[in-house]
């Protein structure tokens, strides 16, 4: 591992300036880490990784990408600097085809490798490949996730962030898409995953970070975290570390 | 019942239709109701009337019809000119008036009531540089052809009927086959996906208030062309244009201009059965019953 390759610094974000959901956090991930973002709900989770995504307003604070400020750029530019995210929800575009929601993510490609790209995406993901025509809207959970998380990789970008991707599917779908994550991180691309399944998510990273009130209120390895019950009563809603019911 | 009803359906319903895709595009991208649109309409037959004359004072000769239709190549070139002007002043009224309210993520019903304001304002701007008085692109007389059926039509309108079609035809490629099309629909789905997905859906927005104020223009011109040129023009053509936008389905592009062939048959067809005082009531009445009976229109997606 190398040194970050997204920060944040003092960074406060929410959708009303008075009433900042995230009040100040200083973050940092290293290259190739696969971070895990955990924390009651409310907690500010979801709203720290859109802020970076650029989904929501920041009031202060800075955030680099690869050495770059990227506090202020526009969320269509950030794609375009190497930062994919996948949100929780409406992470496709229902009314249009498999295929057209990754023509949409390699528009920025030159026309010439748009094909290649796309065909290295089935190669990737070959449940998406077997009717590219089926509108995303009739697929089911976890294809749309797939489909999802394959749209965020159609640049190559070294940094993908994915908000809560286990929501609502199945326990064999969530163990595949964990699964999925782990090979994605280990390709080289830098995770940063937001889950409420936190025994699933700390199996698989390599730092966790605890969010609480919208601050950083412990980080650590994920063995010690899940060792620590006070962390996992107060702040996971888990009785004994990770060895209880997801929060 | 004289089948000549079909013929003035589809002529009025080709204006309506065209009208429409650019309502329906706006809708569903900026999703707001603009009652400004009307007025596009107007501005583009005004402009294109202006390029035309300035054209014919330069040179004669492009005043001269070409045959078998009433109108020199002055217009053709008038309207490719009055294309690119009707979509600067769409996008001149999109940063003066509508971008600050998207900014300030103002209520719907602002949106809608600023267009309001803006569709009185420009045609106030229309009858203050025109006047009030209908105008005319020519005054040459046109013999309508048999067509059989006991349907006629003259070489304009079958031209128009002809420029609608292809320009729906244009329209759909370019939703369905081209990058710009694709991110048009993306940011009419989920704006905020779309920006995540590498959408400038500031772009989008721009290319969308072009787009429909194109097709506005060559509605205005179509209308200006067969019937006679008036700064109230797309104003009378307002509730057609949302009528057709509605029952095609919101987004639709053939949608819209099938609903607007529809809208003009039974326009056409009313003046027939029961008067031409009834004609402006079949808009409302079309509008009143997709609305209740199946308000994502004809070819609409479920929300």
């Amino acid at each position: 591992m190398t040194g970050p390759i997204l920060s944040t610094s003092g960074l406060v974000a929410g959708y009303e300036p008075d009433l900042p959901i995230v009040r100040g956090i200083d973050f940092s991930v290293s290259s190739g880490e696969l971070v895990v973002l955990l924390g009651p709900n409310g907690a500010g989770k979801s709203t720290f990784v859109k802020a970076i995504a650029g989904l929501v307003p920041i009031h202060a604070g800075t955030m680099m990408l690869n050495g770059r400020d990227i506090t202020r750029v526009a969320p269509h530019r950030k794609v375009a600097e190497g930062l994919a995210f996948v949100p929780q929800t409406e992470n496709v575009f229902a009314t249009m085809s498999i295929l057209e929601n990754l023509q949409i993510a390699v528009a920025h490609l030159p026309k010439a490798k748009r094909g290649a790209a796309i065909e290295a995406l089935f190669t990737r993901f070959p449940d998406l490949a077997a009717r590219p025509s089926r509108l995303a809207g009739a697929l089911s959970g976890g294809q749309r996730q797939m489909l999802a998380v394959a749209r965020a990789l159609a640049l190559d970008p070294p940094v993908i962030i994915l908000d809560e991707p286990s929501a609502g599917l199945s326990p064999k779908i969530v163990s595949e898409v964990f699964e999925m994550l782990r090979a994605i991180n280990a390709s080289g691309v830098t995770v940063l995953l937001v889950e409420q399944n936190v025994k699933a998510a700390l199996a698989i990273a390599s730092r966790a970070v605890i969010l609480a009130e919208g601050r950083i209120a412990h980080e650590g390895l994920p063995e010690e975290l899940a060792s620590d019950p006070l962390v996992g009563k107060i702040y996971l809603g888990t009785a004994h570390g990770h060895q209880g019911a997801p929060a | 019942m004289n089948p000549q009803f079909i013929m003035d359906g589809l002529i009025a319903g080709a204006i309506i239709g065209l009208g429409a895709v650019g309502v329906t595009l706006t809708y569903s991208i900026l999703r707001f109701s603009n009652f400004a649109h009307g007025e596009l309409l107007s501005w583009g037959a005004y402009l294109a009337l202006a390029v035309a004359g300035a054209l014919g004072f330069l040179s004669a000769g492009l005043t001269k019809p070409i045959a078998p239709f009433s109108f020199g190549w002055a217009l053709p070139i008038s309207t490719v000119i009055a294309i690119g002007l009707t979509g600067l002043l769409a996008l001149a009224v999109d940063a003066l008036l509508f971008s600050s309210f998207r900014r300030r993520g103002s209520a719907i019903i602002i949106m809608v009531m600023a267009s309001f304001g803006a569709s009185l304002a420009l045609r106030s701007l229309l009858e203050f540089l025109f006047t009030s008085r209908p105008a005319y692109f020519t005054k040459a007389l046109q013999i309508a052809m048999k067509l059989g059926g006991g349907l006629r039509a003259t070489p304009d309108q079958l031209l128009m009927l002809g420029v609608a079609l292809v320009a729906v035809i244009i329209v759909h490629l370019l939703m369905t086959r081209t990058d710009i099309g694709r991110a048009m629909r993306a940011v009419s789905e989920n704006p905020a996906l779309a920006s995540i997905a590498g959408i400038d859906v500031r772009r989008v927005i721009r290319t969308v208030w072009f787009l429909g104020a194109a097709l506005a223009c060559v509605a205005g011109i179509m209308s200006g062309l067969l019937i006679q040129i008036r700064p109230y023009l797309g104003h009378d053509l307002l509730l057609p244009l949302f009528a057709a936008a509605i029952l095609g389905g919101i987004g639709s592009v053939p949608g819209a201009m099938l609903a607007g062939l529809i809208i003009g048959l039974c326009e056409a067809l009313a003046v027939q059965a029961v008067g031409a005082e009834w004609r402006a009531a079949v808009s409302f009445v079309i509008l009143i019953a997709v609305l209740l009976v199946r308000p994502r229109g004809l070819f609409g997606k479920a929300s």
